[in-house]
């Protein structure tokens, strides 16, 4: 298994293995190097990178679109190293006098991207990546999704569980590295990016009215987009600006309570939460107030979610980041700890549950209730619905 | 030392007038530039392709073009200027001479 990289060459997209984007990458900046002083650098490199582009496109098959290692040094090979000629230093007064040659046209960026297929994704799953497979294929976010297919199991009383679990047996599992890269398709962000602004810097190039101008306009978009790619793609797991890492938070040497506190805190809303959800759907009001305008209890139990997590939200961040900068280490997200978090979270309300249904008979004729009060919002929802 | 190290520098030297004459008798791109050359004691790659040619353009010797390719791409078409045929025919001279002047000495 690899990891499979996007890059452009000249407007043309690709995806390498790993291993042939860190080769293609040394190649490059090597040739940079070598060229160094040359008055056409920015221009030979985009010959080379033009060069490097046929040859992958002759390598790629209809069937498969991921260049592997071995062909990019392959093609690496074939170029050959970059030798600059010495003299070249010496000519900057024939560059000068020199008259202008036809711009290079822009290369056509609207290539035929690889194809988006349909394909569970395992990685960052929670259950067999249907929901993170079809969040790539659509392009939206996942926990989104995750929260809509959640509603939907709930409302259409299971019948979304069980077509999720024909999914998870009809759609294949992206297992090669290029079913991987056809499941997410293009790392869209960055190959958008990059192209957006290179057709800005086409249209931008056509506004400079002498050749020096325009080279070095070139020279600075190429090095700035070099620049970007790099970090957006290698992006080290640990971000650099460990200074200030969750943007407002002070050190945590200074409230060496604030982990606690906060916990509390979250506790109490968690509690008051609780409590509400727990008064609306016995008394249909909350602390005593009915719900305005005649709003039905469930709108109300939506708002309470809604308030809730709004409500919750920055704690946990907050929390989160002083916990990992007393572990002296920044703070980023981390799925697996938030999962984790969630199963101890669900588990801790189990156990409350259990206590309460045990110990208040309140709270067990209203837990007895439950089924009655769901089928009321499915009915509820379902007129609604009908109704429209 | 082999004959090819010996006459690596010879080579390179000569590599310049080649593509001079390569290039005055079509317009090509730098592919078929690499096709002519290869089999050749002058193959050669991209890497010192590209550079050479984009060094010869800044002395005015050579121009060049885009031209739409099926497949991929625009391509740059290179051609001589006036001054390179006159570059040229000045090294084919020259050529000329060295030729007849290695003919020419000791058996």
């Amino acid at each position: 298994m690899n990891k499979v990289i996007s890059i452009h060459l000249h407007g043309v997209a690709f995806q390498l293995e790993e291993g042939g984007y860190d080769a293609l990458r040394a190649y490059l900046d090597n040739a940079a190097r070598q060229l160094d002083g040359n008055p056409d650098k920015t221009e030979i490199i985009a010959d080379i990178e033009t060069a490097i582009a046929d040859k992958f496109t002759g390598r790629l098959t209809a069937g498969r679109n991921v260049v592997l290692t071995a062909e990019v040094e392959a093609v690496i090979a074939e170029i050959g190293p970059i030798t600059n000629d010495s003299d070249s230093a010496s000519n900057d007064k024939a560059a000068a006098k020199s008259n202008a040659g036809p711009e290079p046209t822009p290369t056509s960026s609207n290539q035929p991207r690889p194809p988006k297929r349909l394909y569970r994704i395992k990685e960052g799953a929670m259950l067999s990546g249907v929901c993170n497979g079809l969040a790539a294929y659509l392009g939206i976010d996942v926990t989104l999704l995750r929260l809509v297919v959640a509603i939907l199991i709930f409302v259409s009383a299971g019948t979304v569980a069980i077509a999720y679990f024909v999914a998870v047996i009809i759609i294949p599992k992206a297992e090669t590295p290029e079913q991987k890269a056809a499941a997410t398709g293009p790392s869209q962000t960055a190959d958008d990016f990059v192209r957006m602004a290179r057709e800005g810097y086409y249209e931008g190039i056509k506004s400079f009215p002498d050749r020096q101008a325009r080279r070095e306009w070139k020279r600075r978009f190429k090095r700035d987009m070099r620049d970007w790619k790099y970090n957006f793609q290698w992006q080290p797991p640990t971000p650099p600006n460990v200074s200030n890492p969750a943007g407002t938070c002070p050190a945590s040497s200074a409230f060496p309570v604030a982990t606690p506190l906060l916990s509390i805190l979250k506790a109490l809303l968690l509690f008051a939460f609780w409590f509400v959800i727990f008064s609306l759907i016995t008394t249909h009001a909350v602390f005593g107030i009915h719900l305005p305008w005649g709003l039905p209890f469930w709108v109300g139990i939506i708002l309470a979610v809604l308030a809730y997590r709004a409500a919750v939200a920055p704690v946990k961040a907050l929390r989160r980041s002083y916990y990992y900068r007393q572990q002296g280490r920044p703070y980023y997200w981390n799925p697996f700890a938030a999962l984790s978090q969630g199963l101890l979270t669900l588990f801790i309300l189990a156990v409350f549950i259990f206590l309460a249904d045990h110990f208040f008979s309140g709270f067990h004729q209203a837990l007895l209730g439950l089924p009655d009060c769901l089928r009321n919002i499915v009915e509820t929802i379902q007129q609604w619905w009908d109704g429209r | 030392m082999s004959l090819d190290d010996k006459f690596s520098a010879l080579r390179k030297g000569l590599l310049e007038f080649l593509l001079l004459k390569i290039i005055a008798a079509d317009k090509v791109y730098v592919a078929d530039i690499l096709r002519q050359l290869s089999g050749t004691e002058f193959a050669t790659q991209e890497g010192t392709l590209y550079p050479l040619l984009s060094k010869m353009r800044r002395e005015s010797l050579v121009d060049y073009e885009w031209q739409e390719s099926e497949a991929g791409p625009p391509r740059k078409y290179y051609k001589l200027t006036a001054k390179g045929r006159d570059q040229l025919g000045d090294l084919s001279t020259y050529w000329n001479k060295i030729h007849s002047t290695v003919k020419g000495l000791g058996p």
